[in-house]
């Protein structure tokens, strides 16, 4: 791998191992989800079939009409949860990439780094991929230890369910896809703005789109199955080189070392 | 080492840099005097390639500015005003991102080389959060010079640090002008160009004037010696008057002030003929100005310039 490129990642992971609170708040987010799935499967399970449907219970989707109701119920839920785990990976590096350059402008640390043969590109690579990859990590092991939960507490069913292709194809390659995204937009705005939580707020923005895809497909309104999963990762892919492109054409070095008087 | 013509750099309607022509030689420290705003930043940061110029042009180790500038960041070191360490790594963490970023083969041995000779290797594993202000200094003189740098490049490298830091750094700049590094000083600190640099250029927003601090002296005051004598009397004052190569001289309670071009060849005719004279000397001394009265003789004569 480039030299230059590792050792940017590097100098981000050390520096987020001693940022403690980074980690924590990275770290909540899918405990808690994980909570979430298991405790509504387990819980959900050993409720009377008629508290979980209720009067006002959405309709079953015709592909699950060969369930019970309650299971129907129960995976229907679940699928909610599974686009949240999608979410995970757009939403923790999310500090990390607003912060990625205006945090080395506020240290005064970017000049001396700028003066390095550093290349603009490996710069910001090295910085996005450094954000991503522990949400990535910390998504996978989530979901394999919210999978092996499943596996233990809920009904073959609604274990498979959790499990299936379309999710795995999803979480394997979407969503570092949609986190890889959410980061170099971040970057974008830190390298465009001067106050990391205006950075952070816009970065926040990217991640509407996605939760309005998932609202539709949990409506029926958009099916998605796996070669959908894998067309999408193949846009997402340009659409990330594009991203990319943009922001190392927008990261302006000699703005950014002169004009950012405010901090 | 370093050569620029013309250079010039503006920020909407500020003038940072003007038609800035200088030639810095290999091996030399070379130091750039001027008040704040005088554009010492703005210059060091064009010829390290952080900003581009607007006109003119600068070569640095050979390379042009703006047509090579990856290479000229390669054989460059610079010590920003501001250390900008990364406080939460330890001092080994931060000069090994540097190494590796400038593509340093032996990483390790570059970082034990510099944090030993620097007096940092006891404290490498240490945050860099935690050290005083000269530790910090050291570490980021560690960072400019940790791939071997033939230039460096130096913005104010001993502000803000106390008198023993900053003897400290001072000399370690000595140390290192020793391998035959060219350096490049920006610094407020007019004794410290003294006694660094081998030339100086003031400046403000371009070069007022360029020359060894010595000849700095010369060309504004001349060279003038300072006798002590027990008493002035009358036949003292005609006997120096009476030498050819005395231009002024001037008298201050028991001294007398002599203006000549060679102290070293004509001070023995003048003492000589100051004894003939009945004077009993008690000191002789070369009178120095300081680099801070050059400086201000020059600053005060090129505003007198710009109102012309």
């Amino acid at each position: 791998m480039n030299t230059r490129l590792w050792a940017i990642m590097e100098k981000e992971w050390l520096e987020m191992r001693g940022n403690k609170m980074v980690l924590i708040t990275m770290v909540l987010i899918p405990i808690l989800l994980v909570g979430m799935v298991l405790g509504t499967t387990f819980f959900m399970q050993r409720m009377p079939e008629s508290e979980v449907t209720g009067d006002n219970a959405p309709p079953i989707p015709p592909q699950l009409r060969n369930l019970d109701p309650k299971t129907a119920f129960i995976i229907m839920m679940n699928d909610q949860y599974m686009f949240y785990f999608m979410l995970i990976p757009m939403t923790l590096p999310v500090y990390m990439a607003a912060y990625s350059i205006i945090g080395e402008k506020e240290t005064k640390s970017l000049e001396p780094l700028l003066a390095t043969p550093i290349a603009t590109w490996e710069l910001l690579t090295g910085k996005s991929i450094a954000a991503v990859t522990p949400a990535v990590a910390l998504t996978w092991l989530s979901f394999a230890v919210m999978a092996a939960g499943a596996r233990l507490i809920a009904t073959d069913a609604i274990f498979l369910a959790l499990v299936r292709p379309v999710w795995l194809a999803g979480m394997a390659v979407l969503s570092p896809l949609f986190a890889c995204l959410s980061v170099l937009s971040g970057v974008i705005a830190s390298s465009r703005m001067n106050d990391p939580r205006a950075a952070q707020q816009l970065t926040g923005i990217f991640v509407v789109p996605v939760i309005a895809l998932s609202l539709a497909v949990l409506a029926g309104k958009i099916f998605v199955d796996v070669q959908i999963v894998l067309y999408s990762a193949m846009v997402l892919v340009m659409v990330n080189l594009l991203v990319l492109y943009f922001a190392v054409k927008l990261f302006q070095r000699e703005t950014i070392l002169t004009r950012w008087k405010g901090i | 080492m370093i050569k620029t013509q013309g250079l010039a750099k503006r920020f909407g309607d500020v003038l940072a840099v003007d038609n800035l022509s200088l030639d810095v030689n290999e091996g030399e420290v070379f130091g750039l005097l001027g008040p704040n705003g005088a554009g010492k930043t703005t210059t060091v940061r064009l010829l390290t390639c952080l900003i581009a110029p607007a006109a003119g042009e600068a070569w640095v180790n050979g390379h042009k500015v703006g047509e090579e500038n990856t290479a000229i960041r390669q054989s460059v070191g610079i010590l920003t005003e501001s250390p900008g360490l990364y406080e939460r790594l330890n001092a080994q963490q931060n000069l090994a991102l540097y190494a590796k970023l400038y593509g340093v083969d032996d990483v390790a041995g570059q970082v034990q080389k510099y944090l030993g000779m620097l007096g940092l290797w006891e404290r490498r594993t240490e945050p860099v959060g935690g050290f005083s202000k000269g530790m910090k200094q050291k570490l980021t003189i560690a960072r400019a010079l940790i791939h071997e740098p033939r230039v460096l490049f130096l913005d104010e490298p001993t502000s803000a640090l106390d008198p023993e830091a900053a003897k400290l750094v001072r000399d370690f700049i000595l140390e290192v002008k020793g391998e035959g590094r060219t350096i490049f000083l920006c610094t407020h600190n007019l004794d410290e160009a003294d006694r660094l640099c081998d030339r100086i250029a003031v400046m403000r927003q371009h070069i007022i004037q360029v020359d060894t601090p010595a000849r700095l002296r010369q060309s504004l005051y001349g060279r003038k010696v300072v006798l002590q004598l027990q008493e002035i009397n009358q036949a003292v004052l005609s006997a120096v008057r009476e030498l050819p190569f005395v231009h002024q001289i001037q008298e201050e309670d028991r001294r007398l002030i002599v203006s000549m071009d060679d102290p070293e060849a004509q001070n023995p005719i003048l003492v000589r003929r100051v004894v003939e004279a009945g004077g009993a000397i008690q000191f002789v001394t070369e009178q120095r100005h300081s680099l801070e009265e050059v400086y201000f003789t020059l600053m005060h004569e090129e505003a007198q310039e710009t109102k012309q």
